[in-house]
């Protein structure tokens, strides 16, 4: 044991350098040797058996992925729902039943409005309305000044969804020098109980600063990506700015409108945590109860100990439903498959 | 060539005389005395018994290695609060531990008792409380000792969750559970078994504030004959709408009467103070009295939208900002809680112990009628035995443990922190909670007390009437429409387990 050991000695920059060399190119290695197994089954199937079945080979790892992730959990939640499961979590079958009782559930009718007014008003204000907006302000102020707005929009997205809800309770709170009344006060306005007389304007309000950032996102990018050709064409022409936003702008992201517009929906359906954290559905009797939280409380919620984890999944299914119908509506009448063959905008 | 044929001749005689001569001898030999199978299996049990017989002194043997070596005994116990100083629910197992730990190292004895398991405190609620429990069991890791709320046994017994205590409770009997109050003892009762351990109770008094009662007018001898006057009809819950618009009229306090503001079970003392009951133990059913939950429903409408003494977003409230913090502060007149909210002002340092006595006064929920009989509600938390402790063969050391946490010097510990009233009649003399004048005063309240079901759908109701009532809080329906809601619903979700009466 003479001389130094390899813990004692100084670790240099070289020997980082050289020990992230091996590492990469290790990892790298392994990659490349997969690939090419992967490729020779390939090749084998082609020549063997022809294309379509090399196209199926190549799809199994997606489509194994898609069925663990995707159609398993529905396929189940689908068959809960065919159950009375409670927190026994003992699979009694009792055929439709719990389809039939939703039909008949008085409540279904207001929560079920409650959900399309709650995502049609998100998506055409904020997710969809604000995003275009923020974005086409942006676009048409000095880039520096326009990159830091974007950036102070997005804070409420990368807030904890916890703290950025009880920051809004506080904020709505009905003493005078609670937020939004003291800044309302200026106005001579008088204080108010927002969570209680405008439940649905905090609700809405919350999910779309935060909804607003995705588009805005998107449509910036799709904005950034127009040809200066068109813009200096324009001008030459003599069109206002208006005119540029009417006649050029919105046409040329025609498409990512339609694919913020189609997401969101379906993100819009199925979130429900800032209503769970700022009313639960409150503050009356299922003033802000939308489907999926509906789900939720049916199946995990239950002061007396009483859930009915069956009927929650079958409330889950017809919302999975609404979704597919949503989907294909899309899908059909936007005619969203024209936007997923071909570029819209050139680059 | 002739020699040859002779040779081949014998060889093929001797044979066939060989051959003869076997079967003669087969025929003539004598035969054995038993059967040989029988014999040889005879042979196979002895060995089998033999092996047996090893295996079973090996046990022992290496049994007795391990008591030489010291053996670890885990019980996994979980209490609830969610109150903070309902915490010696759990603490009490680790100090009964080590007492009898102690008992068994004098004994002579390596086994060591070890507690795991935790306290649930808020931020986690009784939901989710429950919902771990359930989960852990489907996962088998179930704790052996489960605290929960007294209603659920019906659920927990009939799905198999908790065992049955009778044999348990009366092996002890004489040791502690002679000199528990018998009326707790109705509370753990499920089809005539005993199916769980009393932890606590408590009272659920109508807190008021002396110093705005002063400043409506009210002399020292008015306010401290309050009690006495709740006690015998005499202020009734139509007077305590009217002080409390008093109150609110003369800008002394912001809100009149405070609620809880979130689901339980507090506003079912108006409802029997309505003359309403919950359950009829002949039938083991559920029961809505109509005529008392209309005039319930009518006291809260009217609370909120003649006399403006509740707000309407109570039940949308937080606990600290729209319950603890407006009556502490005096910004509240009346407050419907429970003994244990004195504890939890006390140690969140809301109230000083002076100050509470100074301010604070409390009594029970007031009748509906002139010389009716006032209410409160007690919810007494009970400890099981789940079946999954029985099948680690754990449930005898472990109800050892619920019979000592049961003995007033444990018991007395969480009585004192948390403000929850005794379990046993000894403990009103236990040096610790004798001197809690608290618990001294509050003690009549359970001559008035009330216990919700033991009703596997018990949960069902309660969501039913917390829904309505929130409902005609918040304007959201009429009282009207909100006994039109609970009758359908009690109907559509509970069938039979209901009986309706005018």
């Amino acid at each position: 044991m003479s001389g130094e050991s390899i813990w004692q000695k100084e670790i240099s920059g070289e020997d980082i350098k050289r020990f992230f060399r091996v590492l990469f190119g290790a990892i790298k290695n392994v990659f490349v040797s997969v690939y090419n197994r992967f490729y020779d089954y390939g090749s084998q199937i082609i020549s063997k058996y022809g294309s379509k079945m090399a196209i199926s080979f190549f799809l199994i790892p997606s489509l194994g992925f898609i069925s663990v992730f995707y159609f398993l959990p529905f396929i189940l939640t689908f068959l809960i729902g065919l159950t009375s499961m409670d927190f026994t979590f003992q699979w009694n079958w009792v055929g439709l039943q719990n389809f039939i009782r939703i039909i008949n559930d008085s409540f279904a009718p207001k929560i079920l409005g409650n959900t399309f007014f709650y995502v049609f008003t998100t998506l055409s204000f904020f997710n969809v309305g604000m995003a275009l907006v923020v974005s086409l302000i942006t676009n048409h102020i000095p880039d520096e000044v326009g990159s830091a707005v974007r950036g102070i929009w997005l804070l409420p997205r990368i807030t904890p969804s916890t703290v950025y809800a009880l920051l809004w309770l506080w904020a709505a709170r009905r003493e005078s020098n609670a937020l939004i009344n003291w800044f309302l006060g200026l106005f001579g306005i008088p204080p108010t109980d927002w969570m209680l007389n405008h439940p649905w304007v905090i609700v809405i309000l919350v999910n779309g600063f935060v909804g607003t950032s995705f588009g805005m996102i998107v449509f910036t990018a799709a904005l950034k990506s127009i040809p200066e050709d068109y813009y200096r064409a324009a001008r030459v022409d003599g069109a206002s700015t208006w005119e540029i936003i009417r006649y050029i702008e919105i046409p040329m992201i025609k498409w990512p409108l339609l694919f913020v517009t189609a997401y969101q929906t379906l993100s819009l359906l199925t979130s429900f945590e800032y209503i769970l954290i700022l009313t639960d559905g409150g503050p009356g009797l299922y003033t802000t109860e939308v489907w999926s939280l509906y789900s939720y409380h049916v199946a995990f919620k239950s002061y007396g100990g009483t859930v009915e984890i069956g009927y929650g999944a079958a409330l889950a299914t017809v919302l999975v439903l609404i979704g597919i119908i949503l989907s294909i509506i899309y899908w059909r009448v936007f005619k969203f498959e024209e936007m997923m063959t071909e570029p819209k905008i050139e680059v | 060539m002739r020699k040859g044929q002779i040779t081949i001749q014998a060889l093929v005689f001797l044979i066939i005389g060989l051959l003869i001569g076997a079967a003669i001898g087969y025929f003539i030999a004598p035969k054995p005395t038993g059967d040989i199978d029988a014999l040889q299996k005879e042979l196979e049990d002895k060995k089998a018994e033999l092996e047996q017989v090893k295996t079973q002194l090996q046990d022992v043997l290496s049994q007795l290695e391990n008591l030489k070596q010291g053996k670890t005994i885990t019980i996994k116990v979980w209490a609830v609060g969610p109150d903070p100083p309902s915490e010696y629910r759990f603490l009490n197992f680790q100090l009964a531990a080590d007492v009898l730990n102690a008992m068994l190292k004098d004994l002579g004895s390596n086994v060591t008792i070890e507690i795991e398991g935790q306290f649930f405190a808020r931020p986690v609620e009784w939901e989710q409380y429950r919902q771990n429990f359930y989960q852990s069991f489907a996962a088998g890791e179930a704790p052996d000792v489960y605290l929960t709320g007294h209603e659920d046994i019906g659920y927990l017994a009939e799905n198999n969750f908790i065992i049955p205590l009778d044999n348990y409770i009366n092996k002890y009997w004489d040791l502690i559970y002679y000199d528990v109050f018998p009326t707790l003892w109705k509370a753990v009762e499920y089809k005539g078994q005993k199916w769980a351990v009393p932890q606590d109770t408590e009272a659920r008094p109508m807190y008021f504030r002396k110093d705005i009662l002063r400043q409506l007018g009210w002399s020292e001898d008015e306010i401290n004959a309050l009690p006495e006057k709740i006690k015998n009809g005499e202020f009734t819950l139509q007077d305590l709408l009217e002080v409390a618009q008093q109150a609110v009229d003369r800008g002394l306090v912001e809100r009149g009467i405070l609620h809880r503001v979130k689901e339980g079970y507090d506003y079912l003392q108006f409802y029997l103070a309505f003359g309403g009951s919950l359950w009829n133990p002949e039938t083991g059913k559920m029961v809505f009295n109509r005529t008392a939950w209309e005039l319930t429903l009518n006291w809260f409408y009217s609370a909120v939208y003649e006399y403006g003494v509740i707000s309407p977003n109570q039940f949308s409230g937080d606990w600290d900002a729209d319950f603890h913090g407006p009556f502490t502060e005096g910004r509240a007149l009346f407050l419907s809680g429970g003994t244990w909210h004195k504890g939890e002002w006390i140690q969140k340092g809301l109230l000083t112990e002076e100050q509470f006595k100074d301010v604070v006064g409390y009594a029970l929920h007031p009748a509906a009628r002139p010389g009716g009989k006032p209410v409160t509600l007690s919810h007494p938390l009970v400890y099981t035995i789940t079946t999954q402790a029985k099948e680690r063969g754990l449930d005898e050391i472990a109800f050892v443990l619920v019979t000592l946490v049961t003995m007033p010097t444990f018991n007395s510990k969480h009585a004192v922190q948390s403000a929850h009233l005794a379990i046993t009649r000894s403990q009103i003399m236990e040096t610790q909670y004798s001197q809690d004048w608290f618990l001294q005063d509050v003690a009549y309240m359970l001559e008035y007390t009330t216990f919700i079901p033991n009703h596997p759908d018990w949960g069902k109701y309660s969501r039913i009437v917390f829904n309505a009532l929130r409902a005609v809080e918040t304007g959201d329906m009429s009282p009207s429409e909100a006994l039109n809601y609970m009758v359908t619903e009690m109907q559509n979700q509970l069938g039979d387990s209901v009986e309706f009466v005018e």
